[in-house]
């Protein structure tokens, strides 16, 4: 039974019924228990599971150093890092020790941890809460990163995440916590690594993920008054990104356009941009261009803030100046 | 608290072995056979056999960047450990980690790390799982005097005192931190009293002494089988070497190594079992010659060993999606 809850309901809704299947989840992170966690994440779970979420002293690197520990034991840990931003303290742990496990113990034990952190910008909370953290981790073999987008997707890919074998880096938007979007009531997983076509067309394709996927279906709308029929990507999960759905739209439409929250300069459009030129030049018939935010910090007042994000122009631009090659 | 002669026979044997296992490895890393840069436990090995012998098989044990020795008594068998080390296809993790990560998961051995502080709080997890799933295991990771700079230490400190969980730290003073005096890095007279500020019972004590080491760890090991929490023994020893093997360590002044050579674990518990316990130098002899037959087997088994497959690197990244292979 499918039924309209909130991406923040549909991730609350996942963690609950994957600890309800598999009594090796267990969740810790600061105020994630009692309190239900600072976006209320986690609400309604220690209640019912007094043993098995935990409240940690202010740690990042020992919440997800003993998350690494205890999923190499057999466990099936989910670690929330209360802001995104937060990750940079547990860096050693997430790019040195997260990742690295299934290399170093091969087949004899693996590292299924989930690292659950709510990231982005456009809530009004400056350069410490609002950083979007994927390019952060992008150059670091070993780990999925996934994004969702939707209801739909956060919880599909958060079953996914937990019961993977494979570390994952579960991105929450904050801006999308209270998007609504039709759920279904029962357990589903949604393939990780795997990108969706959320929208067909011939011109130009736009590869978008999280926030930006709505924004590219702004813009594709404005760009079919005009004429033009963009297809929509949304990749879902970043690391490993879905190359061959990329390949096969580009080999459509022959232009490229890249829809990304967060810097410029070494961001994952970057590496989308670089993967399709070196493997599918002969595809292009236009420069691919990026849409990202400004190589700034994150502003606090709404009027600095809204110049370093994207926008749905932005890309409607972008798309144009493809087309006109 | 004296140990019984044969356990000290054992314990002898152990340290014997590590020594030279060790001395093996500086001859070929400094002739090259050995690739990149090991660090020897050379004048510890009281503090790495007494720790290991005081746990069992299932406990969690976290050898550090200095871990050859404790690395040799987990479980894991020395040629496969020594194969490793010369970066080789037989080695017990096929030449993926080489001296500072070699690890073996059938004996708990997560000798993985070697990032300063990083196993303090990886250690966490396997002592939550251990409580998590009832059992008794505990968690015991080897440290230095430098590990405690780092701020992993100290959250793992406070994170397993406040939840009672079952780490042992070990935490092997020898002095410097590479080419820094602990004094110029820690405020303490003992380094031991750290733990006093998360409350964790702690005790410092000569590392070069056996019996010592195996005492005070198994007593740490009782309480944190016991569910009374985490505790930090501070063992103070020193290394011969340098950092690292090839180091001239010119930091240090020479008496300080005179002096910590006539204080050898080997030669100090060679004297216990002749003088204390009637051993006779034929049977230690006799020991020492089985060592040296089995190292030798060990270095034959190693050098006849192939080089991975250079393709053996994309493998186990991940476990459910394949790396691109170079074209």
């Amino acid at each position: 039974m499918s039924r309209v809850i909130t991406y923040a309901k549909a991730i609350n809704e996942a963690m609950i019924q994957e600890m309800e299947r598999d009594e090796n989840v267990f969740i810790l992170g600061e105020d994630v228990a009692k309190m239900g966690g600072d976006f209320g994440l986690t609400q309604g779970i220690y209640p019912r599971w007094p043993d098995r979420i935990f409240d940690t002293a202010l740690s990042e690197s020992a919440i997800v150093g003993l998350a690494n520990g205890a999923a190499i034991a057999g466990l099936r840990p989910i670690a929330e890092i209360m802001f995104a931003d937060f990750a940079g303290v547990a860096f050693d742990q997430i790019v040195n020790s997260t990742a690295k496990m299934n290399f170093m113990f091969q087949e004899e034990a693996n590292c299924p941890v989930v690292i659950r952190a709510p990231q982005g910008a456009g809530i009004r909370c400056a350069y410490h809460h609002s950083a979007v953290v994927e390019s952060w981790f992008l150059n670091t073999p070993g780990l999925v990163i996934v994004s969702p987008a939707s209801p739909y997707e956060a919880k599909g890919l958060l079953i996914s995440a937990i019961r993977s074998d494979d570390p994952v880096l579960f991105l929450e938007h904050k801006v999308l916590l209270n998007a609504k979007g039709e759920v279904p009531q029962e357990s589903y997983a949604l393939p990780l690594g795997k990108g969706v076509i959320e929208r067909d067309g011939k011109d130009v394709t736009i590869v978008a993920l999280q926030l930006t996927v709505k924004m590219a279906l702004e813009a594709a709308k404005e760009l079919e008054k005009e004429g033009i029929a963009a297809e929509i990507i949304n990749l879902r999960t970043i690391k490993p990104y879905d190359e061959e759905l990329i390949a096969k739209s580009v080999a459509k439409t022959s232009r490229l356009v890249i829809a990304q929250e967060g810097p410029k300069v070494g961001g994952w459009a970057a590496e989308i941009s670089a993967m399709v030129s070196e493997k599918y030049f002969e595809y292009l018939e236009a420069p691919i261009q990026r849409v990202t935010c400004l190589d700034v910090p994150v502003s606090f007042s709404p009027v600095l803030e809204d110049y370093y994000m994207l926008n749905a122009a932005d890309i409607v631009a972008a798309a144009k100046e493809a087309v006109s090659f | 608290m004296a140990l019984n002669k044969e356990r000290l026979k054992s314990l002898y044997r152990d340290m014997y072995l590590i020594r030279n296992f060790e001395e093996l490895i500086k001859e070929y890393a400094a002739n090259g056979t050995i690739p990149g840069f090991v660090h020897l436990s050379t004048g510890q090995e009281a503090c790495e056999a007494g720790v290991v012998r005081a746990l069992r098989t299932t406990d969690y044990k976290y050898p550090d960047h200095r871990g050859h020795g404790a690395i040799l008594l987990c479980g894991t068998d020395p040629k496969y450990v020594m194969a490793e080390i010369f970066g080789r296809a037989t080695g017990i993790n096929g030449g993926r980690g080489g001296s500072m990560h070699v690890h073996d998961w059938s004996c708990h051995n997560h000798g993985f790390n070697g990032i300063q502080g990083s196993t303090c709080v990886t250690a966490l997890g396997t002592a939550f799982a251990a409580k998590y799933r009832h059992t008794d295991d505990v968690s015991a990771i080897f440290m230095g005097d430098g590990t405690l700079g780092e701020g992993t230490c100290h959250e793992s400190m406070n994170m397993a005192a406040t939840w009672k969980l079952p780490v042992i730290y070990c935490l092997i003073n020898n002095g410097y931190a590479i080419s820094t005096p602990s004094k110029e890095a820690h405020p303490q007279e003992e380094l031991r009293q750290w733990a006093d500020g998360y409350g964790v019972p702690s005790w410092r004590i000569d590392g070069n002494d056996i019996e010592a080491v195996v005492e005070i760890t198994e007593e740490a090991v009782n309480l944190a089988r016991k569910g009374k929490g985490p505790s930090l023994i501070e063992f103070v020893t020193y290394r011969w070497q340098g950092h690292f093997a090839g180091d001239p360590a010119s930091y240090r002044p020479a008496e300080e190594l005179e002096y910590w050579k006539k204080r050898d674990p080997l030669i100090l518990s060679k004297k216990v079992l002749i003088e204390r316990e009637g051993v006779t130098q034929e049977e230690i002899s006799a020991i020492e010659n089985e060592v040296d037959n089995e190292l030798q087997a060990c270095l034959k088994f190693t050098l006849d060993s192939p080089w991975p497959v250079a393709c053996d690197a994309l493998t186990h990244v991940y476990e459910e999606f394949s790396v691109e292979a170079r074209q």
